[in-house]
């Protein structure tokens, strides 16, 4: 009887390979085949009957599916952006302080150690319509002889999603570009003042472009880090009312685990997959051609 | 003779109740209960069953319904059935067809029959006894400010402009006009409503009940876009255009209603008897002192509202030893059990226990008052259609309802979309 006998490097690799196949592959493949079914998950045998593509075509032609999707987009957009500009703001500041930075450092950091959750049920305190901090301000200061209804009007109720989301998140873009700050050599900016260029030049044409690097790398780390506001839209506003602040991660999650339609949950997870793959693929194309224009190669 | 068979009588007892103490003994009950301070109090009990049985129980999970309806739709998804016994709700007994058992043949029809007929007629599925309910019943009644209608310049204002006087309303028309009246916002509501998830759904359905409509067909179909239905839901879009309900009224739940009567700027408001003490007390309530109860209004039909769930405990289809385990369920929803869990507010499912906590309330008017009111309303209750699809129709149907209260679509418009959705909704799970 021969043993069978493994190359080492596999032997090695094997435990990776088994525990990854075990909490990712297996769960990924089981996640797609059920997308092909009408699972219930109180109907288990619904499990073994398969209704492709059913699934996927009710959700690619569901109007509040892409109404979802697009808004999605939108508070992706508005929300990196606004917290990549603040946090570079917030570093930029920082940087500048000779007395109490790392204070300063570690206050900034703060609200990363609230939990989304705390975080959602804070905000919808603040934009309560009738006992919330803000109308109530607003009316005390004359500003507002009425109650606005922040997590009622469409807009609004994204933009206090957005606040909530910025407030909690934006010291990360601060922390990572900080880094970036402290990482840039000093000879070019001492050259950029030698030749007479304005603080704005050098901080547009040298401090900037080294900064790219790190932008791009918080913007990819928070693309796929952002469906964590998940928890503060669920307590805020569940994605209503009537749908206006609705998003990919509400109503996955509430046709899968209320509904407990998980196979057209899944389906609908497959599709908006590719809105992470998309984000994270540009950032990272983005993030290789500004190493590129530094010289750091690819 | 006679001391003869009075000794045979003794033994026989005496050696019945020791038959019925070790009844089920080396039995182990597990279960998963709702937990919770309204709902713990009862546990305390479990031991006296476990004295009186000789079994044991050993909870193995204690959470809020929502959390316990997951973890029961995860349990017969990954098939891990093997527990005993399980809190359970009328809202959402119908979610778990192949969970529960019957109990008809578990507990005697004499027992069953010392329930409020309602409440069993609410836990029986298809024919099937599925639930024995505990004192934690829900209904809503008509919480308002007294101090309202004992103002004269309120009443001669409101008698000019409706032209009938003022008075606690017993129609939801009146309640309209009585909110629209009462409101000055941003700093007082006439009244406000549920306005999101099953909850708003709750609410229009027995409006539509009240105006005379259904929910669904008989076969499963929706039946709420109808005249009936248009009716209910104008009531909610005509107040919210009003200003007679505070503006963010579509995302408020239970504790922001209960907590915004207790401020003291809402004037009326349809709740549960869970907050009638809250309401009443100086340290949380600001009109503590100033609250009537009334019983739920009527509708357009003559009929009053009444959507109505209660609390119970189920025993699975696969559990190992049924007959203890309905014995516990038994047990806990016994008159005794129902004694305990009542005397903290929450109201009985036993015709017996309503006759004793009435008579415990004599000497106190506002409790005498906060069960007459519910009492009345009990007595015409009406729990959720019996379908296992009742919360997922719920989720297509809350959003085109916020739809037409926030003006988005007509009511017309809203309850056509949302027709469409439940009907597609059924027909997928081949209801018909």
């Amino acid at each position: 009887m021969t043993r069978v006998k493994l190359p080492p490097w596999l032997v090695l690799l094997l435990p990776a390979f088994i525990i990854i196949a075990a909490v990712v592959l297996v769960p990924l493949l089981l996640s797609l085949y059920s997308s092909f079914t009408p699972y219930h998950l109180t109907r288990p045998d619904t499990l073994w009957k398969v209704n492709f593509p059913f699934n996927y075509q009710k959700a690619l032609t569901d109007a509040n599916f892409w109404a979802a999707f697009g808004r999605t987009v939108l508070l992706l957009t508005v929300a990196l952006n606004l917290e990549m500009l603040l946090g570079l703001g917030l570093a930029l500041m920082v940087s500048k302080v000779t007395q109490g930075q790392r204070l300063l450092r570690t206050a900034m950091m703060f609200p990363m150690m609230f939990s989304p959750i705390l975080v959602g049920f804070q905000f919808k305190f603040i934009f309560n319509d009738n006992v919330g901090l803000v109308n109530n301000a607003l009316q005390s200061l004359g500003l507002a002889d009425r109650a606005i209804p922040w997590l009622v009007d469409g807009n609004l109720a994204l933009f206090a999603i957005i606040c909530a989301e910025v407030w909690t998140s934006t010291s990360v873009f601060a922390i990572l570009i900080l880094a970036g700050l402290y990482a840039i050599p000093q000879d070019p900016l001492e050259a950029a003042k030698v030749d007479g260029c304005s603080p704005w030049q050098s901080f547009r044409f040298v401090t900037l472009p080294f900064l790219m690097p790190f932008i791009y790398i918080a913007m990819a780390i928070r693309s796929l880090d952002v469906a964590r506001a998940y928890d503060i839209v669920q307590v805020m506003t569940n994605g209503g009312p009537a749908r206006r602040t609705e998003l990919l991660w509400t109503l996955i999650g509430r046709t899968g685990y209320v509904d407990a339609r998980m196979g057209y949950a899944n389906a609908m997870g497959y599709v908006a997959i590719l809105l992470s793959i998309a984000f994270t693929v540009y950032f990272f194309l983005k993030l290789q051609r500004a190493r590129r224009d530094l010289g750091m190669g690819d | 003779m006679a001391r003869f068979a009075s000794a045979s009588v003794l033994a026989i007892v005496a050696a019945g109740s020791a038959a019925a103490q070790d009844q089920f003994a080396g039995t182990t009950i597990e279960a998963k209960l709702i937990g919770g301070q309204q709902y713990e109090a009862l546990y305390s009990r479990i031991a006296d069953w476990e004295a009186a049985t000789g079994g044991k129980v050993s909870i193995i999970s204690q959470k809020n319904h929502f959390e316990l309806d997951k973890e029961y739709k995860a349990d017969i998804a990954a098939g891990t059935v093997g527990w005993c016994v399980g809190s359970n709700h009328s809202s959402f007994a119908s979610q778990y067809p192949t969970l529960f058992t019957d109990l008809t043949p578990l507990v005697p029809a004499e027992t069953v029959g010392e329930f409020v007929p309602g409440n069993i007629a609410a836990a029986t599925l298809d024919g099937r006894l599925v639930m024995l309910p505990r004192a934690q019943f829900d209904v809503s009644a008509l919480y308002y400010q007294k101090s309202l209608y004992e103002d004269a310049g309120k009443a001669k204002a409101f008698a000019a402009k409706y032209g009938y006087d003022l008075a606690v309303p017993e129609t939801w028309a009146q309640v309209r006009d009585q909110a629209e009246f009462f409101a000055a916002p941003p700093n007082f509501y006439g009244t406000q409503f549920a306005g999101k998830d099953e909850a708003i759904v709750g609410r229009f359905y027995e409006l539509l009940v009240a105006e005379g409509g259904t929910f669904l067909n008989e076969d499963g179909s929706p039946a709420f876009n109808s005249p009936e239905g248009a009716k209910a839901l104008q009531w909610f879009v005509d107040l919210y255009k009003a200003g007679a309900v505070p503006p963010g009224t579509t995302n408020y739940l239970w504790d922001d209603l209960g907590n915004g009567f207790a401020s003291g700027t809402v004037a009326l408001n349809l709740d549960w008897p869970g907050w009638s003490g809250f309401f009443n007390d100086p340290k949380s309530s600001k009109v503590a002192g100033n609250v009537g109860v009334a019983p739920a209004p009527k509708g357009g039909a003559g009929v009053r509202s009444g959507w109505s769930g209660f609390h119970g405990f189920s025993v699975t289809e696969t559990c190992p030893d049924k007959e203890a385990a309905a014995s516990l369920v038994a047990f806990l929803t016994n008159e005794d059990s129902q004694k305990l869990e009542a005397a903290a507010g929450p109201l009985p499912s036993r015709t017996a226990v309503w006759d004793h906590v009435i008579a415990q309330a004599k000497d106190d008017p506002y409790r005498s008052e906060v069960l007459a009111a519910f009492q009345e309303t009990a007595a015409t209750a009406f729990a959720v259609p019996p379908t296992p699809y009742w919360i997922e129709a719920t989720n297509l149907v809350y959003p085109e309802l916020q739809a037409a209260i926030l003006g988005d679509k007509t009511a017309e418009q809203a309850l056509a979309d949302a027709s469409d959705a439940v009907d597609e909704l059924m027909q997928e799970n081949g209801v018909y």
